[in-house]
């Protein structure tokens, strides 16, 4: 297995090849928004890198979004007119899912419970997801486990919602002996460029001490994380065809959101009367 | 390579048509797959940008296969990809351009990019076989008025061009007022055929003497406080004599200029390109004022008029020919000059 994956979703944008055995190899652009120019060189390089040949390539894998729409766009068109060339199958991956991925062990490092990776998409506007790490039962390996839906959220509206799980949580532990601290800890783990937009809004929204920002190396997407969870859904054949790759824009565009509603301006939507 | 012919495949999504092509030795069109999105963009009285950028997506895939399978070829025949990467809407282009990417890396072809500018102009080499340059060319699509001087298959030199609306885009806006759809261009070629074109004084621009430049505000402006006028006096608008009227001030002047050009660079024929080429009354007027001077106008039919993957093809096919350096860091650019 020698899987491709294209990350174009965030402001840099990478590709990955991952072998069967979890070896990764990655380029990723240094130049902010260089998409479209530049990933054609990245995918050939981190083709390179793997030492293989793009005719030994298995599967192709692509960050379908949410995200920047022109991003998502050269990602999953680029994902599919190769596998359309090489006659191989597609995996979709999320980005928001991805994000978490690539924070995981460092989360579970800080004793998070919840991950939650938040991607700006301005005027409070966010596109994020809520996952718990889970871990199998010789806990060797931890896994993602979705318990919040991964869409469209205004800031405030996320927080509140893990500001109730939390005192939920804190419900459930002054029964017990254990320390509140002890066992919330760095409760939420947030990831990506939201951070960035909304600091301040989670610092005041909840208690210090219950949740950690990651760093500035794992915060931005990244298609080596996008090529692990690839690598699963290979394993268990969660493939796709090349036409049934489709992007998660997770919003209409605007015209069509206003033309729903009604409010698509009169003047571009009917003949003009004088 | 098939049957000893080079195959080009050329590619086109800067606006709202997702087209591809495959053309053999630049010049036979072996398929020419169109999937235009009007009936999409109608809804919303004119193209959105972000809605044609996600169109093009879903379809290019089944676009390209097409064009691969209606030739009786496979992607392993195709000699040169080309692809539009300007001008155009940047969403719409960049589709194009990643998908040729990925696929000249995928199978191993060159890919130059084409001005899409260029190829409405290179749609003449599909229609008339033995055309070769030097010629004028005439330019006239929704976004462009432009007359082109091309005295070689590589060279393109613009003479002139609209200083405000193109003149598709001004038939467009008149035909919104009149209550005509969008597009309105062919239509008000349809209604001005059971119109009076002297019914209305609409004035001619021509700017300065010799200019080679166009300018239709001025007179889209006259036209709406005719129409203002006759409906403020309680009249009906006759909308055949509007759009007659209306099309003969704007094709007269571009004929004129058109033939002026051709005279002043002794060029002994006149090559037209783009959407608004497609008008009968253009083509009629520009064919008996040029056939006075001893001048022949070419045409493409109204199929390779608009935007299409053929041309693109064709246009890649001469440029890779005259040097072009196959490239697959091609970027869009939406406001590429000729
Ligand atoms: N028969 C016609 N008469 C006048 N205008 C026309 C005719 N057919 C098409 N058009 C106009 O041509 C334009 C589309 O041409 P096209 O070359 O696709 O333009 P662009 O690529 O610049 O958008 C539209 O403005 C349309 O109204
Ligand atoms: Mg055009």
């Amino acid at each position: 297995m020698n899987i491709l994956a294209i990350e174009t979703t965030g402001k840099y944008g990478s590709a990955s090849v991952i072998k069967e055995t979890g070896e990764v190899f990655s380029a990723i652009s240094t130049e902010e928004m260089n998409h479209l120019k530049g990933m054609m060189i990245l995918i050939d390089e981190a083709i390179r890198e793997a030492g293989i040949d793009k005719s030994e390539l298995t599967h192709i894998a692509a960050s379908v979004g949410p995200g920047s729409f022109t991003g998502i766009r050269i990602g999953v068109v680029t994902a599919r007119v190769m596998a359309q060339m090489l006659g191989l199958p597609c995996i979709s991956v999320s980005s928001l899912e991805a994000m978490a991925e690539r924070v995981l062990d460092a989360a579970v490092s800080a004793g998070s419970l919840y991950v939650v990776p938040v991607i700006n998409a301005r005027r409070h506007q966010t596109y994020a997801g809520v996952w718990e790490a889970e871990f199998t039962s010789d806990y060797e390996q931890k896994t993602l486990c979705a318990v919040m839906e991964e869409k469209q959220y205004m800031i405030e509206d996320l927080l509140a919602a893990l500001s109730s799980k939390i005192a939920e949580l804190e419900a459930e532990a002054s029964g017990r002996a254990q320390s509140l601290k002890d066992m919330l800890g760095n409760a939420v783990f947030f990831t990506g460029d939201g951070i960035d937009a909304y600091k301040e809004i989670i610092e005041s929204s909840l208690p210090d001490g219950l949740y950690t920002f990651a760093g500035e190396e794992l915060r931005y997407q990244h298609a080596e994380s996008v090529a692990r969870i690839a690598l699963r859904k290979a394993k268990a054949d969660r493939v796709l065809s090349y036409n049934e790759l489709m992007p998660e824009y997770m919003r209409l565009a605007e015209a069509e959101q206003r033309l729903k509603a009604g409010t698509l301006s009169d003047r571009i939507r009917k003949p003009v009367q004088i | 390579m098939k049957d000893g012919r080079f195959l080009t495949l050329g590619i086109e999504t800067s606006c709202d048509e997702t087209a591809a092509s495959v053309v053999a030795d630049g010049r036979f069109v072996m398929s020419n797959v169109i999937s235009s999105q009007i009936d999409i963009h109608t809804a919303y009285g004119g193209v959105v940008p972000e809605i044609a950028s996600r169109k093009h997506l879903e379809r290019v895939n089944d676009v390209i296969g097409k064009a691969l399978s209606d030739a009786d070829v496979t992607a392993k025949d195709i000699d040169l990809i080309g692809v539009t990467y300007g001008p155009g809407l940047v969403g719409a282009l960049l589709i194009g351009v990643a998908a040729a990417k990925a696929m000249a890396y995928a199978c191993d072809i060159p890919l130059v990019g084409v001005n899409h500018m260029h190829g409405h102009i290179a749609a003449n080499y599909l229609e008339h076989h033995e055309l070769e340059p030097p010629f004028m060319a005439l330019i006239v699509s929704g976004g462009h008025t432009e007359i082109v001087n091309v005295p070689a298959y590589n060279k393109c030199e613009k003479l002139g061009g609209t200083r405000d609306d193109a003149a598709g885009e001004a038939f467009d806006k008149i035909a919104r007022v009149i209550g005509l759809s969008y597009p309105g261009g062919p239509k008000i070629d349809k209604a001005a055929k059971e119109g009076d074109p002297e019914s209305i004084a609409f004035k001619r621009v021509y700017l300065e003497p010799g200019s080679l430049d166009f300018s239709f505000s001025g007179l889209k402006t006259q036209a709406l406080n005719y129409l203002n006028q006759e409906r403020q006096a309680g009249r009906e608008i006759r909308v055949n004599d509007v759009a007659a009227s209306f099309q003969e001030a704007v094709v007269e002047v571009i004929a004129d200029k058109a033939v002026m050009a051709a005279e002043k660079y002794g060029q002994k024929q006149i090559v037209m390109a783009g959407g608004v080429a497609s008008n009968t009354r253009l083509r009629a007027l520009i064919e008996e004022k040029a056939a006075v001077k001893g001048i022949a106008v070419l045409k493409p039919s109204p199929v390779l008029c608009t935007d299409n993957g053929a041309m693109i093809a064709s246009a890649a096919y001469y440029a890779y020919k005259n040097g072009e350096e196959p490239t697959l860091e091609l970027d869009a650019v939406p406001g590429l000059e000729f």
